[in-house]
């Protein structure tokens, strides 16, 4: 079945406010054009999912689009530091109150993972000791539960199983009925996806039913399980795409200052979601101001990998 | 014999004193910045059989470039594997297999807690600080830890806000008490003053030895709470001439290090 159509009406047959949106991307395949298009439609009171939540997350905050997180950490990473949206939303209420429950890098994979598997909830060996289990937010009693463990009597941490209604993946290659490929660094991507109750692939680009066949091992998530695929170039930017593009530092730094303040913060949404169509907009407005060298100087160098016979 | 060099910032020192603190063999996971270019120095030195793990999933990454945050792309080629959060911090570090977890945070206490999460209450914070990520976790269940953090009064503190990553909690026995498997927990913490170990009796963190542009008495002035000295305290050993061109020219010759430490 053919699933292709257009970020507008993937976001709009699929995610609604007070869903819970399971993000993906880490580093590199972020959701950005997708955040951008929740953006635009305005669409309110979503909770977030994903391990190490980043700048898609401190402007659907900063938009009003959040009100929960269900996270491990949130980050601009290593030499950013935090979101001045996040911190603004954390600390004063601005635009408005956002509840976080905290978990960890390997408690939150291990909740998706049961999402995935459809058991009610999973087994982990840490945070004893620590505040994550003193302090509780929305999910309140219902963060972890101790119990005896029914072969050998020791106390057991157990998590929640997570199924967001949404996923939302951005990948390097997909077909039009949705058999996601990816490489690179996975994050928990895959097992977001399988733990959701719809899936939208975005994708750098759409390829051949042929094509995937040529290497079914890369397929994270097969076609029947994914409800939207959007052939989106530049999907991930300013982040990076393993082979197709570079994280771009440069314009994440411009969006760390010009966040600082909310007349700063709000520029910036107008010049880049509000006032662009699309991505396909937007990328034009960043070739026009910054000029096709810049996107160029961006583009990935090849590293090919040998192809392996898949052959018997 | 390698030449002393004299000639070092405090975070280089701090690298080097990471990179002490491996031996040969050991599985390591690590962050970018400090961290990884401690890892790195100890391969190309005295430990070449440890192997380095990145918690976004790579092992033994080969980056060409100083990489600007642990998932970054340059990560990826050259590497011996690359895949998940599940993939390392289930199936590599929850199930025992990591020697040494390198760690950071925003304040640190005498049992070396570290709090990553808040400053002041963590329903109204004052200052609301990133999360745990893979910290807590790494600090949990990797053998030896080690805690690298900037030095000042409001982040060696007498008890942190906020335990996101256990260290020793309150005391001898605590962790085992608390459920944490034996064996585990904070072994050292390299500040830009000095080296700090823990007592093997009453787990509290004491001095070592403080950084030779340092004396005792600035890190005791520069700790929250009443810092036991050890009585063999001494200047801490330069870097070699060859640490610091290895770091300076080869594992971060675009001065990721020096910038973001700033």
């Amino acid at each position: 079945m053919n699933k292709l159509m257009n970020m507008d009406e993937a976001i709009t047959r699929f995610v609604h406010s007070g869903d819970m949106v399971y993000l993906g991307g880490y580093g590199c395949r972020c959701v950005s054009s997708a955040s951008h298009e929740i953006i635009r439609q305005g669409l309110r009171g979503l909770t977030l999912v994903r391990c190490s939540l980043s700048d898609e997350t401190d402007w659907l905050i900063g938009a009003g689009c959040v009100s929960r997180l269900l996270t491990s950490i949130v980050s601009l990473g290593v030499g950013m530091g935090l979101g001045a949206a996040f911190r603004r939303a954390m600390e004063q209420g601005i635009p408005n109150k956002v509840e976080m429950e905290d978990y960890t890098n390997l408690s939150l994979p291990m909740m998706l993972m049961a999402g995935s598997l459809g058991i009610p909830c999973i087994p982990v060996k840490e945070m004893w000791g620590s505040d994550l289990l003193k302090f509780t937010s929305f999910l309140g009693k219902d963060k972890f539960k101790i119990i005896s463990c029914p072969f050998t009597s020791q106390s057991l941490m157990m998590v929640p199983a997570i199924n967001p209604d949404v996923a939302i993946i951005h990948v390097q290659q997909a077909d039009a009925e949705g058999n996601a490929q990816v490489w690179g660094m996975e994050g928990d991507c895959e097992l977001g996806a399988k733990a959701s109750g719809k899936v939208i692939v975005t994708a750098e680009r759409i390829i051949s039913r042929e094509a995937i066949g040529r290497d079914p091992n890369r397929t994270i998530m097969p076609g029947f399980r994914v409800d939207a695929v959007v052939e989106e170039p530049w999907g991930s930017h300013p982040l990076a795409v393993t082979g197709f593009y570079d994280i771009d530092q440069e314009f994440r730094l411009m969006y760390r200052e010009a966040s600082e303040t909310i007349e700063g913060f709000e520029g910036f949404m107008n010049e880049w979601v509000y006032d662009v169509r699309d991505r396909p907009g937007y990328v034009a407005h960043y070739q026009e101001k910054y000029g096709i060298e810049r996107l160029e100087g961006l583009k990935a160098a090849p590293y090919f990998s040998p192809s392996v016979n898949y052959g018997y | 014999m390698w030449e002393w060099s004299e000639d070092y910032t405090p975070e280089e020192l701090m690298v080097v004193c990471g990179a002490r603190e491996i031996k040969d063999g050991d599985v390591l996971i690590v962050g970018s910045g400090m961290p990884l270019i401690a890892a790195s120095l100890a391969k190309r030195t005295h430990a070449p059989g440890c192997t380095m793990l990145l918690e976004s999933g790579v092992v033994d990454a080969q980056p060409r470039r100083s990489p600007q945050n642990v998932a970054d792309c340059c990560l990826t080629p050259g590497a011996a594997s690359v895949h998940s959060f599940f993939e390392m911090m289930a199936t590599h570090l929850q199930s025992g297999h990591i020697d040494i977890g390198f760690l950071a945070g925003s304040q640190v206490d005498k049992y070396g807690n570290i709090n990553s999460t808040c400053i002041g209450d963590y329903y109204r914070p004052e200052l609301r600080l990133p999360g745990s990520g893979g910290a807590s976790p790494i600090g949990c269940l990797a053998r030896r830890v080690l805690i690298m953090m900037r030095q000042a009064k409001h982040r060696f503190v007498s008890r942190v806000d906020y335990i996101t990553t256990p260290g020793y909690l309150d005391g001898p026995g605590a962790r085992e008490r608390a459920g944490l498997p034996p064996n585990t927990g904070p072994v050292a913490v390299i500040s830009t003053m000095g080296l700090f170990r823990f007592d093997s009796e009453t787990k509290e963190m004491y001095l070592e030895s403080h950084h030779p542009h340092t004396t005792v008495a600035e890190v005791i002035e520069n700790t929250d709470w009443e810092l036991k000295v050890s009585p063999a305290v001494k200047p801490t050993p330069l870097p070699s001439e060859e640490e610091i061109r290895l770091i300076r020219q080869e594992l971060d010759p675009q001065g990721m290090l020096r910038r973001v430490l700033r």
